[in-house]
């Protein structure tokens, strides 16, 4: 029982050293947990517990949910030709590109292959978020496209990883209309349910999301698809109320990084291996420059049909390029259903946190269009 | 000699003694009185835009909590202090804002750091001064 209290401490105490790192140095939460998640994994005793795999899992099934219900319907619908088509090729684009390349030159099997397509066709709208807070770009017209062309990219993310390991028989069949069933429901059962329990120390609305979170969960995995799929879609659909209810948001949020999240980006973090770095430092610097040059490729030429200034398409397509969440959750699922190993895990990781950072510098300091230019537009 | 005077306030003591300075010269000149303060945290890479929303929020709150202080404050003196807010990095958002809003004085509170960072980077207000397109007045 000891044991269990010592490796609860350590978890717990690695959680609280990333959290006063964010705080004095301005880097999130997340990306800080992983790093130390990494150091915890390598130089000190940290056990992957089967206590520490639920919180983990349930971590990332709440952060998926909570990154959905981000998702803004206003913003998906002002521009939706533009963010629709950015969002789908800057989906595909890598997707294929990173695939192909793991499969006919890295030589690894296609399911291996595949994980890493889905893991490096992600965008972060968080990181690119960020980055348009302290430029003013999320109140222009080019922010909102980005944006809400990110919540697309994310949302192929979710469906690959939901549909290309799943067996299609009939438990698929009771989970695609259970969950079609719900999401169509959620939308009126919730704002009333809400309002009858109302908000209370004990939160039934936070369990009740859980429930649903859970049920689905449970579904999902049955059906050998992932759970993080339906709470993406959960998220979505309650997107509106959550966005109108900032309190409900601020609790959920509170419990999420408390208690689960860290859980699962030191996991992710502890599983990274460094010598695994160092010897596959050349795959991971080509797998970073394929996701960027698919990105590319995929994006270019379509902001230049929608007349965007030449610095305006390398502004969106090298933030479209960064990755950290998704990118994340697909290797670690990966990983967790043995389909790629530790040491392709590793790889694939470390560029995903190098997509998080390396573009957005780039970004940020050679190809930020002019804020006045671009606020005419608004 | 000043039209238009810009003050920084983070809401340190150093920022406070800057604004009484930044009122008194606005008050002789009778020039326009505009405050910048800068939400330098921004968490970089984040995970869901709820921890970059989170934050956003209590350091709205702080910053709205000083700028009413210093509202107040400019009101006594018959002076309308104009208030902004912006998120990014201490020194370009500052430098950047009074360069756009054509300012002709900078007023800023002395910020030091530990002697070892301001050894290496340079303290705020050195760099602030370096960088600053118009006269700046560093208030001790």
């Amino acid at each position: 029982m000891e044991i269990q209290w010592f490796q609860a401490a350590l978890w717990i105490g690695l959680a609280l050293l990333a959290a006063v790192l964010s705080v004095r140095i301005a880097i999130s939460i997340a990306l800080l947990e992983i790093i130390v998640g990494v150091i915890g994994g390598n130089f000190l005793p940290l056990q992957r517990t089967e206590w520490v795999n639920f919180l983990a899992g349930f971590g990332s099934i709440l952060l998926t949910f909570l990154a959905g219900a981000e998702v803004d319907p206003e913003v998906m619908k002002k521009k939706f030709k533009e963010s629709m088509t950015i969002g789908v090729l800057s989906f595909f684009a890598p997707f294929l590109g990173v695939m192909a390349y793991a499969y006919y030159v890295a030589g690894w099997s296609l399911p291996e292959a595949q994980i890493a397509g889905i893991a490096l066709s992600t965008t972060s709208v968080a990181v690119i978020y960020s980055v348009m807070i302290e430029s003013g770009y999320n109140k222009t017209e080019l922010g909102k496209i980005i944006i809400a062309a990110t919540f697309i990219t994310d949302l192929g993310t979710v469906i690959a990883l939901g549909i290309l390991f799943a067996n299609y028989n009939w438990y698929m069949l009771i989970f695609i209309a259970v969950t079609a069933m719900t999401l169509f429901l959620l939308p009126k059962f919730v704002p009333w349910f809400f309002h009858k329990v109302g908000s209370r120390i004990s939160e039934p609305e936070t369990k009740f999301i859980f429930l649903i979170l859970f049920g689905l969960g449970a579904l999902a995995v049955m059906a050998k698809s992932e759970a993080v799929l339906p709470a993406y879609l959960v998220g979505m659909v309650l997107a509106p109320f959550f966005l109108a209810n900032s309190t409900l948001s601020h609790r959920m949020r509170v419990t999420a990084f408390t208690m689960l999240t860290p859980f699962y980006f030191l996991k992710a973090g502890s599983l990274v291996q460094l010598p695994t770095i160092w010897n596959s430092a050349a795959l991971i610097a080509l797998f970073l420059i394929l996701k960027v040059a698919a990105k590319f490729i995929g994006i270019w030429p379509t902001m230049e049909i929608f007349k965007f200034t030449r610095k305006e398409n390398m502004y969106t397509t090298l933030l479209m390029s960064t990755g950290l969440t998704f990118g994340s959750i697909s290797a670690l699922f990966g990983y967790t259903n043995k389909i790629i190993n530790q040491e392709q895990y590793t790889i694939l990781l470390t560029v995903v946190i190098l997509s998080a950072v390396v573009p957005t510098i780039i970004a940020q300091r050679w190809f930020q269009p002019d804020l006045k230019k671009e606020g005419e537009n608004v | 000699m000043f039209k238009k005077i810009l003050v920084a306030n983070d809401g340190s003591d150093g920022a406070k003694k800057a604004l009484k300075v930044a009122i008194e010269l606005a008050r002789k000149y009778n020039a326009e009185l505009h405050s910048i303060s800068v939400e330098e945290g921004v968490p970089h890479y984040a995970a869901t835009i709820g921890e970059v929303e989170e934050y956003r929020k209590e350091a709205n709150g702080f910053f709205r909590n000083i700028n009413d202080e210093a509202v107040e404050e400019a009101k006594k003196s018959g002076i309308t202090l104009h208030i902004k807010v912006k998120a990014g990095h201490e020194v370009e958002t500052i430098v950047n804002f009074s360069k756009e809003g054509n300012f002709d004085l900078l007023v800023i509170g002395f910020m030091g750091h530990s002697k070892i960072f301001g050894r290496v980077w340079g303290s705020t207000s050195q760099n602030i001064t370096k960088l600053s397109p118009c006269t700046v007045i560093v208030v001790k």
